[in-house]
């Protein structure tokens, strides 16, 4: 039994495959998915999805978004998304630093949201290349 | 070329001249015939004439094709976009259910069309929807309000239902046709506009000869709630254990306002493609109407000339006949 996995961002489909076990970071923390799961639907928060297919695991970074459970079939509709393998390790600190540095410098409560999120898109992005599982 | 073969035929004619007629045959190279009263008193119409018009349909006919090509690449680029961003919709019908025939107080009428003209029909037909939707949900209890996106709309809408109209967006093709483009708009709907149920008028695109108008219903949170209690296909919904937040309540507001903007952004980029392709077929059609007048005009053209020559020479003849018996 696996589950059919697909990922949908605004532009394209990400990801479309079965798979055996997803990880995914919600609002309130962090679920596992296996095969024949109660249904739900969830929200889907800026943080890393980890897909075990074949026995090997998969980072992914994603930036927000829905995810709806049910019947083995698993949608994940987010803002952004992207393959832990497809980021630049040194861009992605890069951005991390530059991500820290705006929020230090922010003034006024909605710069100071925005850099957060900013932030935490950098540091999701720099978590997706050095997890190993 | 015209006015050089009649000149050489003018030239051509000269020996044949007698005196009297000299003034008539001097004329000829330069003007020829205006409004000759022929030996039945008959008028035809001058070659100057038909000529102009041979010109500025042969420039209606190069403007229109032009057209067509410009329309058929913004198509191409616009439709792999459009294709992309129809799986983004999906999985909201397939959770919450598409029901157009939900019946709620505050319905709200969102209607897309184009700003520039020479299209076809398709605003006119969203327009006409949309009227229908605003007949069929308005009632003692029930109203409905419109929301308008470009001018086509925005002209036939105006004329007759002012009082009902929200909030109308224009220039949408100024800026670049993304994601974060519609989800501003539709931030600036939802802020607006107090709504029980969204319905969006759009042309679908099909094919680039055939666009189907159609209407997508995004209903508010507590519709929502309302269908899923009393079961049908909504029911479904409440087997789903929802999670990621303080309250459900609040998930499902998030949920619907995604999908409001996912259906915005399919709804927007459907549209712009239905207007590109029906530009096209209206300037192909266009184009070829032209060329037929214009096989019609050579055709007047030549029997006008062909009747001034004849004229002529029936009047020289006559003249120089006249002289010698």
């Amino acid at each position: 039994m696996t589950l059919n996995l697909c990922v949908l961002t605004r532009n394209q489909i990400f990801w479309d495959s079965k798979v055996k076990e997803i990880i995914l970071s919600t609002n309130s923390g962090q679920i596992g998915i296996l095969p024949n799961h109660a249904p739900i639907a969830t929200a889907v928060d800026i943080g890393i999805l980890r897909i075990c297919l074949n026995d090997q695991w998969l980072t992914m970074a994603l930036m927000g978004g829905f995810a709806r459970i049910g019947n083995n079939e698993i949608t994940i509709l987010v803002n952004d998304a992207e393959k832990g393998s497809d980021i630049d390790p040194q861009e992605a600190q890069q951005a991390l630093e530059i991500a820290e540095a705006n929020l230090r410098k922010a003034e006024g409560k909605r710069q100071t949201i925005e850099a957060n999120l900013a932030l935490r898109r950098a540091r999701t992005r720099v978590e997706a290349i050095n997890v190993i599982s | 070329m015209a006015m050089a073969a009649l000149r050489r035929e003018g030239r051509r004619l000269a020996p044949l001249i007698s005196p009297r007629t000299i003034t008539a045959v001097r004329s000829s190279p330069l003007y020829p015939t205006l409004e000759d009263e022929g030996p039945l008193g008959v008028r035809h119409i001058s070659t100057q004439v038909v000529r102009n018009r041979m010109k500025s349909v042969k420039n209606i006919q190069k403007i229109t094709k032009a057209m067509k090509m410009v329309a058929a690449s913004k198509l191409r680029a616009i439709q792999t976009k459009t294709e992309n961003s129809r799986g983004l919709w999906q999985p909201f019908t397939a959770l919450l259910g598409d029901l157009p025939s939900a019946d709620v107080k505050k319905n709200v009428v969102v209607t897309i069309s184009s700003d520039k003209g020479l299209c076809g029909g398709i605003n006119s037909t969203s327009v006409k929807i949309s009227k229908g939707l605003h007949k069929l949900n308005s009632g003692p209890e029930k109203e409905t309000k419109y929301v308008i996106l470009g001018e086509k709309a925005k002209a036939q809408l105006v004329r007759d239902s002012k009082k009902d109209i929200e909030l109308i967006i224009t220039e949408l093709q100024k800026n670049p046709l993304n994601y974060t483009q519609v989800s501003v708009l539709a931030d600036e709907i939802l802020k607006n506009v107090e709504y029980d149920a969204l319905r969006i008028v759009f042309n679908k695109f099909q094919s680039v000869v055939s666009f189907v108008p159609t209407v997508s219903t995004v209903l508010s949170t507590e519709i929502v709630e309302r269908e899923a209690e009393s079961g049908g296909k909504l029911g479904d919904l409440d087997s789903y254990e929802v999670e990621g937040g303080e309250t459900k309540g609040e998930i499902l507001q998030n949920l619907a306002e995604f999908q409001f903007s996912c259906t915005m952004f399919n709804a927007v980029l459907e549209n712009a493609c239905s207007e590109q392709g029906a530009r096209m077929s209206a300037m192909d059609s266009s184009s070829r109407n032209a060329g037929d007048m214009l096989d019609r005009l050579t055709l007047t053209y030549n029997r006008t000339r062909q009747a001034s020559i004849t004229t002529e020479l029936i009047e020289i003849i006559s003249g120089a006949s006249a002289l010698e018996g």
